[in-house]
């Protein structure tokens, strides 16, 4: 499947990220609340959410294969830590109108160990 | 011209939850399966995404997965001496057309029968003497027992991830669960969802009553679950948009979710959309239906399917229509009473209620699914002793918020204007602050409930259409009455502000409008060819590779919503086909 995966720019963001601290994070804990996601983020092609394999320093909207909502289109992100993090805690409130059916995690711990399962899903 | 497509094992007349499944059991089997569809093709990942889904406009009033009457309707009456008009916009009830059927739109309210239900005319003669039914009361038992069912029940459980409690796990009663519910053999898929507010409040007083409220059993996952086929449902949004929408979040079942995904992977699958079938080719001195007739509503084009099996998975009126334009079977008369085809069609009592508005209250109606309601089934079905009270059947009695949507709900209190500033006012006031008991009711059929073949109306094939003569009965209104008086009492020890009037039946049935999509019966099934349409395998009495799926089988129909027994009959049936039947093709029930 083609896929446009900002080879530069992620290699730097994984890079920088070696350095910060995320030890405190659960990796297997996040797995586990990451089957929340998983339901629609599947790797099938009538998946309702787009893979999320090597999502960790990717450019928003930047799968070719799933059919964005306009506002992922526009929003031109970069997903790293602080992108994930606020998007995974108010979806709709980072990217306005976008079309995941998801209110959100409120528990910063439990943000902290998805964001460092989706730095491990490759 | 009519073209004559390749033979294939078996064919599906129609696409939601009967036709997938069977086309799924049936190819695992290792027949080749083509599935026809009347309505178009869906993906939810198109047409089940945000924001577009969430538009209450475009699916609850301009009911766009709903069939369309300008292609193929339904005459109606109230009595047979009267004659009957077309349905010329969908109301009381709601039929599917696409890829999915109802289950694209339905709401999850998931269900088992209760075993009473299942010997609705042998249960109630033992108990209360067979002259407590009345004679035009032409209610049957079903053919197969609660515990014979049960694992079928089981097995549509598991495939829709249903959330619930169980309150008779194995003949153990479980506080907090349905005590009234047949033995399960297991627990529910997933929990319950998480309860409103409303529900709460009513399910304390109920229980000070001394009844025994339990969580809405509902397919709507209350979180991520792997289905009995690998394939994942996500957890419930509490969006409030289940009925009439499809599903945002993979987590209402559907065949979308729960099998299409696997069928049309599958290389002995072949799924056609816009297929509309008009008759089955019949031979009646061979017993044998040999495939069907259907026209591509895109061209207009006529084809033949031939098929070894068919399967009827089109909704009620689909079913019957079929039987009655291919002339397979003896039409209903309730005149004489002779013949089944058509016959012990029923509806539901549904939609009676009462409001309640409480000033202090805070109830956020927009959070919900048809899973957050409490229920009590202790006035349902022959959950009480009815002697004395002069009618059979009963309710289930609830209260939750669901769908708190917009446009459509907008509860004020009694002498609010209809429409003007003072409405308005009214509707920005309460909207927080009401709540409704509902109650929906069994009904059971009457003589002259039944549908035939209209004699002046047609469909667009050029087909009669169906004629449906309905009236409610003087059962019917007992039931009503009856319940609706345990629901005001506990409405008071709830203590509201204010109480709006009890939403009762009175007077005729009333087509126009939303009641439920709750139709069944028209081909029932049954031990007697005399009295039935179909066996106990669901199997044409007239066509031994004819089986016919779906709540047209009911003999009647109990208060409770009929997805959860069509999925386990389906189950149950395609058993029958897959062990029995292809081994030794023939009758598997001698009459």
């Amino acid at each position: 499947m083609p896929r446009r995966i900002g080879g530069a720019a992620r290699a730097a963001l994984l890079l920088a990220l070696s350095a910060t601290s995320v030890a405190a994070a659960d990796v297997e804990h996040g797995k586990a609340l990451y089957q929340t996601c998983a339901a629609c983020h599947t790797e099938r092609p009538d998946a309702l959410g787009p893979s999320l394999k090597g999502i960790f320093g990717r450019k928003s909207a930047a799968l070719e294969d799933f059919r964005y909502s306009n506002a992922m289109r526009r929003a031109n992100l970069v997903w790293d830590d602080a992108n994930l993090r606020a998007y995974i805690q108010d979806p709709q409130a980072k990217v306005k109108g976008n079309r995941m059916p998801y209110g959100g995690v409120t528990d910063a711990k439990d943000v902290d160990d998805i964001i460092a399962y989706l730095k491990a899903l490759n | 011209m009519t073209t004559r497509l390749k033979e294939v094992d078996a064919v599906m007349v129609g696409m939601g939850w009967t036709g997938s499944i069977l086309a799924r059991e049936l190819t695992k089997a290792g027949l080749t399966v083509i599935g026809l569809e009347r309505g178009e093709d869906l993906s939810p990942r198109e047409n089940f995404a945000l924001p577009a889904v969430r538009d209450e406009l475009r699916y609850t009033y301009r009911l766009e997965l709903i069939q369309d009457p300008a292609l193929e309707t339904v005459t109606f009456r109230h009595r047979p001496s009267e004659s009957a008009l077309p349905m010329r916009r969908f109301g009381s009830f709601l039929p599917g057309n696409s890829v999915g059927g109802a289950a694209n739109h339905w709401g999850g309210q998931h269900w088992r029968y209760l075993p009473s239900d299942h010997a609705t005319r042998s249960h109630i003669a033992e108990r209360y003497g067979a002259s407590a039914i009345p004679d035009d009361m032409t209610i049957q038992d079903w053919a197969m027992s609660y515990d014979e069912l049960e694992p079928y029940y089981d097995k549509f459980d598991k495939l829709c991830g249903v959330s619930g409690k169980a309150g008779n796990l194995r003949g153990q009663k479980i506080e907090g669960g349905n005590i009234f519910e047949g033995a399960r053999n297991d627990d529910y898929p997933t929990p319950p969802l998480i309860m409103t507010e409303s529900g709460l409040m009513f399910a304390k007083v109920a229980k000070e009553f001394g009844y025994h409220p339990f969580p809405q059993p509902a397919s709507n996952a209350s979180r991520p679950y792997t289905n009995s086929e690998g394939l994942t449902l996500g957890g419930c949004q509490y969006c409030g948009f289940c009925e009439r929408n499809g599903c945002e979040a993979n987590a209402k079942a559907g065949p979308q979710v729960c099998v299409l995904p696997l069928l049309r992977a599958e290389p002995k699958f072949t799924l056609r959309d816009r297929a509309w079938v008009s008759r089955l080719s019949y031979d009646k001195a061979a017993k044998k239906v040999t495939g069907v007739l259907f026209t591509d509503t895109r061209t207009g084009e006529e084809y033949e399917q031939p098929a070894g099996l068919v399967v009827l998975s089109a909704y009620v009126f689909g079913n019957i229509s079929l039987l009655l334009n291919s002339g397979i079977g003896e039409p209903y008369d309730p005149v004489t009473s002779k013949g089944v085809v058509g016959k012990n069609y029923c509806y539901q009592l549904s939609r009676l209620g009462v409001t309640l508005f409480f000033e202090d209250k805070f109830f956020n109606p927009f959070m919900g699914s048809p899973g957050t309601q409490m229920v009590m089934d202790d006035f349902n079905g022959d959950n009480f002793d009815h002697r004395g009270l002069g009618f059979l059947g009963g309710c289930k009695i609830q209260l939750g918020h669901a769908d708190g949507r917009p446009i459509s709900y907008r509860p004020v209190p009694p002498g609010t204007p209809r429409w003007g500033a003072a409405w308005k006012k009214a509707t920005a006031k309460w909207y927080q602050h009401a709540a409704r008991i509902t109650l929906s009711g069994s009904n059971y059929a009457n003589r002259y409930n039944y549908i035939d073949l209209d004699p002046t109306y047609k469909d667009q094939l050029g087909r009669p259409l169906l004629r449906m003569t309905y009236n409610f009965v003087e059962n019917d209104y007992k039931v009503g009455d009856y319940c609706m008086r345990i629901a005001l009492d506990i409405a008071r020890a709830m203590q509201p502000t204010m109480i709006g009037p009890p939403g009762l039946r009175r007077g005729d049935y009333d087509t126009v409008p939303y009641q439920s999509t709750h139709n069944t019966g028209g081909t029932i099934m049954g031990h007697d060819p005399k009295t039935s349409v179909v066996n106990r395998y669901l199997q044409s009495w007239d066509a031994d590779n004819l089986f016919i799926m779906g709540a047209s089988t009911f003999p009647q129909q109990s208060a409770y919503n009929p997805t959860g027994p069509v999925g386990a009959l389906a189950y149950w049936s395609a058993e029958a086909i897959v062990t029995k039947y292809l081994k030794n093709p023939g009758p598997l029930v001698h009459a």
